[in-house]
C-alpha cells in the first residue's frame, strides 16, 4: 500500500511541484505587470513580449497545477490538450487575420468617400461629403493622333470631364507632370481604351495637369473653380 | 488483500476515465473561450469614439485579481493533497481559503463591472464592451458556478468526512479551478495588460 501511495504522489504532483508552480506563476504575473506599468518598452514589441509572458505561464501552470502528461498512459490528455491548441490558433489566428485585411481593404473613411463620389451622395444627416449632387456642365475633350484638343479646359466644380479617345491605341491618362506625378480627387491615373470615353466628376477645386507618360505630345490641364 | 488491491484498482480506473472525461469537457470550454477571445481581440478598438480600455480599466485592480485567483490555485491544489491523505481538517482549511479567495475575486469583478455600468459603460454603449462584457463575464460565471460546487463539496465533506468519491469530485474540482486561473492568466494579459500596453 504505501508503495501505491508514493507512485500516486507522484502522478498527481507534491507540494514542491505547487509551490514552485505558484512561485513561477508570480514571476511571470509580476515581470509583464512591471513592464506595461512602467512603460519599459512599447508598441508591438511590448505586446509580443507580454502574450509570451502568457503562453509561458500557461505552460508552467499545465505542468505545475494540472500535472498534464503525468497521468496514466496513453497520454489522450495530452492529445487531447494539443488538438485543442492547434484549434485555438487557427480560430483566433485566422479570425484576427481576415479582420485586420478586411479592415486594410475597406478603411471606413476612404470607403465611405469612394461610395459618396461614385453614388453621388452629396450629404448624410446633414453633413456634406464633399460628392457633387448635380452635374452642372460637361467639358469633352477629342484624344486624336496623340493630340488633346482642346488642351486646357476651365470649369466651374462639379462639372465632368470627358475625354474621348478616337486613336487605334488605348491611353493612360496621368495626373500631374511628365516629371513629377499627381492625382486628383484620389485618383492617380485612369485609362482610356480606344474608341471609348472616360469622365470624371470635377469635384476639386485648383488647377491640374495631365498627361500620358508613354506619348510626350499628350499633355493638358483644367481649371476647377467653385460656381 | 487481493480483493482489497482489485477494488483499489478499479477507483483509480474509474478516476481516470471521470478526469479524462472532465478533461475533454475543460477542452471545449476552452474552444468558447478562444472564440470570445477572437471577437476581444478584433473588437477591442472600435469604441465609437468613446472612452477606451485605457481610460476605463484600473491596472492595480486587475493585478490584485490576479494574484487572488492565482494564490486560490495554488491553495486548491494543496486542498487535493491534503483529501489525498486523508486529512478531513486540512481539506476544510485549504478549500475554504480557495472558497474565500473565489469569492473575493467574483466580489471585485462584480464591483469593477458596478462601477462601469453606473458610469455608462455598459453593454450595449459600443462593440469594444459588448466584447469586454460577454468575455469576463463568462470566466465570472464559470468562476460562480466553481463556487457553488466547492460550496456544495465542502457541505458534503463537513458532514460525511473524506472517501474516495469525495477524492474524486475534489480533483475534478481543482482541475476546474486551475483551468479558469489559466484562462484568467489570458484575460489578464489580453484584455488589461494590453490596454495600457
Amino acid at each position: 500500500m504505501s508503495h501505491e501511495h508514493q507512485s500516486s504522489q507522484g502522478e498527481h504532483g507534491s507540494v514542491k511541484s505547487y509551490v514552485i508552480g505558484f512561485i513561477l506563476s508570480l514571476i511571470f504575473t509580476a515581470v509583464p505587470y512591471y513592464l506595461v506599468d512602467n512603460k519599459i518598452f512599447s508598441g508591438t514589441k511590448l505586446l509580443v513580449t507580454i502574450i509570451c509572458f502568457a503562453i509561458i505561464q500557461m505552460i508552467i501552470q499545465v505542468f505545475f497545477f494540472l500535472h498534464l502528461g503525468r497521468g496514466p498512459k496513453p497520454l489522450y490528455n495530452i492529445v487531447f490538450f494539443i488538438g485543442t491548441v492547434g484549434l485555438i490558433i487557427v480560430v483566433v489566428g485566422g479570425s484576427i487575420f481576415i479582420i485586420n485585411n478586411l479592415h486594410y481593404y475597406m478603411a471606413p473613411n476612404e470607403l465611405t468617400k469612394r461610395i459618396a463620389e461614385d453614388e453621388a451622395i452629396h450629404q448624410v444627416e446633414g453633413k456634406t461629403t464633399g460628392a457633387c449632387d448635380s452635374i452642372h456642365n460637361s467639358h469633352i475633350i477629342y484624344l486624336k493622333n496623340n493630340k488633346l484638343s482642346p488642351t486646357t479646359v476651365k470649369a466651374v466644380r462639379c462639372d465632368t470631364l470627358t475625354i474621348i479617345n478616337q486613336d487605334k491605341i488605348s491611353h493612360e491618362i496621368t495626373f500631374g507632370s511628365h516629371a513629377s506625378h499627381g492625382s486628383y480627387s484620389g485618383i492617380e491615373e485612369f485609362s482610356v481604351p480606344k474608341d471609348r470615353s472616360k469622365t470624371i466628376t470635377l469635384n476639386q477645386n485648383g488647377t491640374y495637369l495631365y498627361h500620358d507618360h508613354d506619348y510626350p505630345t499628350i499633355s493638358g490641364e483644367f481649371t476647377v473653380v467653385e460656381k | 488483500m487481493v480483493a482489497e488491491n482489485q477494488h483499489s484498482h478499479h477507483e483509480e480506473e474509474a478516476t481516470d476515465i471521470a478526469m479524462f472525461g472532465f478533461w475533454v469537457y475543460l477542452m471545449t470550454d476552452l474552444l468558447m473561450f478562444s472564440v470570445l477571445f477572437a471577437v476581444y481581440a478584433v473588437l477591442q478598438g472600435k469604441t465609437m469614439g468613446g472612452e477606451t480600455g485605457r481610460e476605463l480599466f484600473s491596472l492595480p485592480l486587475a493585478l490584485r485579481e490576479t494574484l487572488i485567483l492565482l494564490t486560490s490555485s495554488f491553495t486548491a491544489g494543496l486542498g487535493l493533497i491534503a483529501a489525498r491523505k486523508g486529512s478531513k481538517r486540512q481539506v476544510l482549511t485549504w478549500f475554504g481559503i480557495t472558497f474565500i479567495l473565489g469569492l473575493s475575486f467574483l466580489f471585485f469583478e462584480l464591483n469593477e463591472f458596478a462601477t462601469l455600468i453606473k458610469e455608462g459603460h455598459t453593454l450595449q454603449t459600443n462593440a469594444f464592451l459588448s466584447s469586454f462584457f460577454i468575455l469576463v463575464g463568462t470566466h465570472g460565471l464559470h468562476i460562480t458556478s466553481g463556487l457553488i460546487w466547492m460550496a456544495a463539496t465542502l457541505g458534503y465533506i463537513l458532514k460525511r468526512g473524506i472517501n474516495s468519491h469525495l477524492v474524486r469530485k475534489l480533483a475534478l474540482l481543482s482541475l476546474f479551478w486551475h483551468f479558469l486561473d489559466i484562462v484568467w492568466i489570458f484575460i489578464f494579459t489580453v484584455v488589461y495588460l494590453r490596454a495600457f500596453a
